[in-house]
């Protein structure tokens, strides 16, 4: 092959080798060390409980295995690239298939992943098997929120004997084998705690089921893993593992009977105000009209999910909007996610306190829903959808409601 | 000085600006904006063109060149007559007559005159690009073929199956079954024919084929004409079957040949059963090993019930959705749904959905089984 019309790189263009070396360890070391992260409470390499366990089990012999295929191949890779580098030199005589080893090289990733495929099969029924459960909790989906129904018997060795119904934050008891029976009243959405178990996708007119138990009294954090529309990303949950005597005193508190605010108070007015303009989609059990008739929500008029979150107990979860915004300081956030096993539980009961409430994100949201959230809740371009919202409108409350709103919400504990 | 072509387009392009500025004049708001924009765009275009053909004297070979007369593209005269301003024309017309009857004709028309436009274009030019008849014709295969032969086969195949399906809805069921057998033996022996045969032309095979197919369309065309067969109808179920008010003979008619089996069982909310004494009660799915007298049901939402029958008699589970405030403010009756009868032994599935919350009824929402007295499973809607 003639070389002599070859395009000829001078050496001034190119950075020296010891510089290019030197940014390809920077690069690789600052890949390295992302993995070092603590903060990273969504990290599927940390389980705290059994089911995610032995996904853990499962998925770190693979990994390593993985690993060193992986290494061996780009080391491979990148010394043929290097060691057979063009430099002008001649081309080497060509040959054209090698059955011995290409048969070995179809062989050995074979019984790479029959070895695999046998514990992944193993784990995969594990994981299914729900004989052993003791308690259910219906999952819904919906933009841009999870619901959970808590079904009425016993949940743990707790009796629960009326339905409940919250969001965002699924409480659990620890050490309990909970049935997870997850659906979606609109699009498709995926629902995920990574350190409780793996993913299950939430479908309309499905139910899957997902097994969750925790080790530990504690708060575990996940998201919707399926895109699911404009505010997927702001799509959030948590887990909260509670012991049998705190989870016992949340189910009690969660079916104490509703307290209407003391008259002539800013959360009475607020009271008022609630029924005026927030009961149509969202229910707060026990409310009642001035002639003593229930105030009964009817979300599916308005809203395409067909139900808008229940804020019976708002104050006794710590953030809004499809879990995305803390309406607790930064501090007892910090405290709350902390805090592990003992204390934990004495710390969630205690609920949303003055001293930890931050109404900032209350307030803001109040004022203005889509502003904060992408939702599909403009008035005057709802055709597609029949005239219902996806997500909560800008209902233009003024200053003196949202105050009235906040003061009557901050008592639903 | 102004060419022939030239001209034509030059006046065209001044007779658009005029159009523009009236338009823009007499039309206001974003629709006089838009037709302004498009009239303009439109004079330009034509400006453009005008110049063209100015520039290029409209193609003419000149006068120093007498060999162009005879050898150059735009000297050849066509390959062969063209089909496609009758088909424009036929299109045309499809486009009155559906202006004033069908917008399927009208819109059917519309693509047979875009069609046409494409075909006739592409074959005008093509006829002289070079000098090479030959080459010229192989250039608007190469261009047109890979357009013609999909949509060409889709029309066919699209005639073939509309035709089948008109067929199928006229004749009696037990016919259609005979004739579609023999029409299947036939075009099988055909195609045997063809296969077996070696050496039999293209034109005979096609010809063969055209008769077919003109045969089934002719009768598809017929049966279209004639009229679908009557088809009966059954009624559905209703709030009266699943409650045990309706007559006996709905019901029969009702639960005829009801299905006994279901094969997608996963993804039930409960699995209700009456067994052997009557009893009636739920497993709730998950968990198997405690009998549920109550189901917690997510609110708007979809959910599916799946009904065992261990009893010995036939029945049906019904699910009742409320009773709530009808539109002109009386009481409102009780909504119910329910399974078809199931023979013992047998299963059905029940789906549902409750949108409000059961404080919003003033029936409790709830499971039960006409005819079994005192047997019935809450269904709790927070």
């Amino acid at each position: 092959m003639d070389r002599s019309d070859k395009t000829v790189t001078t050496l001034g263009d190119m950075p020296s080798p010891r510089r290019r070396w030197t940014r390809a360890a920077l690069v690789g070391l600052g890949l390295v060390l992302a993995g070092c992260a603590k903060d990273a409470p969504q990290d599927y390499f940390q389980p705290k409980g059994p089911n995610a366990q032995k996904i853990d089990d499962l998925q770190r012999p693979v990994f390593y295995i993985a690993a060193i295929v992986g290494v061996i191949v780009i080391g491979v890779v990148g010394y043929i690239v290097f060691k057979f580098k063009d430099r002008g030199q001649d081309i080497p005589e060509q040959s054209h298939g090698n059955p011995k080893l290409e048969i070995a090289l179809t062989i050995l990733p074979a019984i790479i992943l029959a070895g695999i495929a046998v514990p992944t099969v193993i784990t995969v029924f594990d994981l299914d098997k729900k004989d052993d459960t003791e308690c259910i909790i219906n999952v819904t989906g919906q933009q841009w929120w999870w619901e959970y129904d808590y079904a009425t018997g016993e949940c743990g060795g707790v009796e629960i004997s009326q339905p409940i119904v919250t969001s965002g934050e699924l409480v659990i008891p620890v050490d309990t084998p909970v049935l997870l029976r997850i659906t979606s009243r609109d699009v498709i959405h995926s629902y995920w705690i990574p350190a409780l178990n793996g993913k299950r996708d939430a479908v309309p007119g499905r139910l899957h089921t997902l097994r969750m138990q925790a080790d530990e009294a504690g708060l575990y954090t996940g998201q919707c893993t399926e895109f699911c529309g404009l505010s997927h990303a702001r799509m959030r949950q948590a887990a909260v593992a509670l012991d049998q005597a705190d989870f016992q005193s949340w189910v009690d508190n969660q079916l104490e009977p509703y307290v209407a605010p003391e008259a002539d108070t800013l959360a009475s007015t607020g009271e008022g105000t609630f029924i005026a303009n927030c009961s149509k989609c969202h229910q707060v059990n026990g409310i009642a009209n001035a002639d003593g008739t229930p105030v009964l929500s009817d979300p599916d008029l308005y809203v395409v999910s067909g139900v808008a979150p229940n804020l019976t107990n708002l104050l006794t979860r710590t953030a809004i909007a499809g879990w995305t915004f803390d309406i607790v300081t930064e501090e007892c956030r910090t405290k709350l996610w902390e805090t592990k096993g003992e204390g934990f539980g004495e710390l969630y009961l205690q609920g949303v306190t003055p001293e930890c409430f931050d109404e900032v994100a209350l307030r803001e949201w109040l004022r203005n829903p889509p502003g904060m959230k992408p939702m599909f809740a403009d008035a005057t371009n709802l055709e597609s959808t029949g005239g219902k919202y996806r997500g909560m409108p800008n209902l233009n409350l003024t200053e003196d409601q949202i105050d009235q709103l906040i003061a009557f919400l901050i008592e639903r504990k | 000085m102004f060419t022939t072509g030239s001209k034509l387009f030059v006046g065209a392009t001044v007779l658009s600006t005029v159009g523009a500025i009236v338009f823009g004049a007499s039309v206001g708001g974003p629709t006089g904006l838009l037709g302004t924009i498009g009239l303009i765009s439109v004079a330009i275009a034509f400006g453009f063109l005008a110049g063209i053909n100015f520039f290029t004297r409209d193609g003419n070979v000149s006068a120093m060149e007498p060999a162009a007369e005879l050898n150059s593209a735009a000297a050849q005269p066509p390959v062969g007559r063209s089909m496609w301003p009758l088909v424009t024309a036929v299109g045309v017309g499809g486009m009155a007559i559906g202006a004033v009857s069908k917008p399927v004709v009208f819109k059917v028309s519309v693509i047979l005159v875009l069609a046409a436009a494409v075909e006739w274009m592409i074959q005008g030019w093509s006829e002289r690009a070079s000098s090479d008849r030959a080459y010229n014709d192989s250039l608007r295969k190469r261009l047109l073929h890979p357009l013609e032969f999909p949509i060409l086969a889709s029309v066919i195949a699209a005639l073939v199956i509309y035709s089948f399906s008109r067929i199928m809805l006229t004749i009696d069921k037990d016919a259609g079954r005979w004739v579609f057998i023999i029409i299947g033996a036939v075009i099988t022996t055909i195609g045997f024919v063809f296969a077996a045969k070696r050496g039999m032309s293209k034109g005979t095979a096609g010809g063969i084929v055209a008769i077919g197919l003109l045969a089934l369309v002719g009768v598809g065309v017929a049966s279209a004409v004639s009229g679908q067969r009557p088809i009966e109808e059954h009624p559905g179920i209703t709030t009266a079957v699943c409650l045990g008010t309706a007559s006996e003979a709905e019901i029969e008619e009702v639960d005829a040949k009801a299905s006994q089996t279901v094969a997608a069982k996963s993804n039930v909310l409960a699995n209700v059963y009456l067994d052997d004494t009557d009893h009636l009660f739920a497993l709730n799915g998950g968990i198997g090993h405690v009998e549920y007298q109550e189901i917690t049901v997510p609110r708007s939402t979809t959910v599916h019930v799946l009904f065992h029958n261990d009893s010995a008699e036939p029945r049906r589970l019904t699910v009742h959705l409320g009773t709530f405030p009808a539109a002109d403010g009386s009481a409102g009756s009780e909504i119910a749904d329910c399974t078809t009868a199931v023979e013992e032994g047998g299963e059905a599935f029940l789906t549902f959905r409750l949108d409000k919350s059961q404080d919003a009824s003033s029936t409790p929402y709830r499971l039960t089984v006409p005819g079994v007295e005192g047997q019935e499973i809450k269904l709790l809607v927070p």
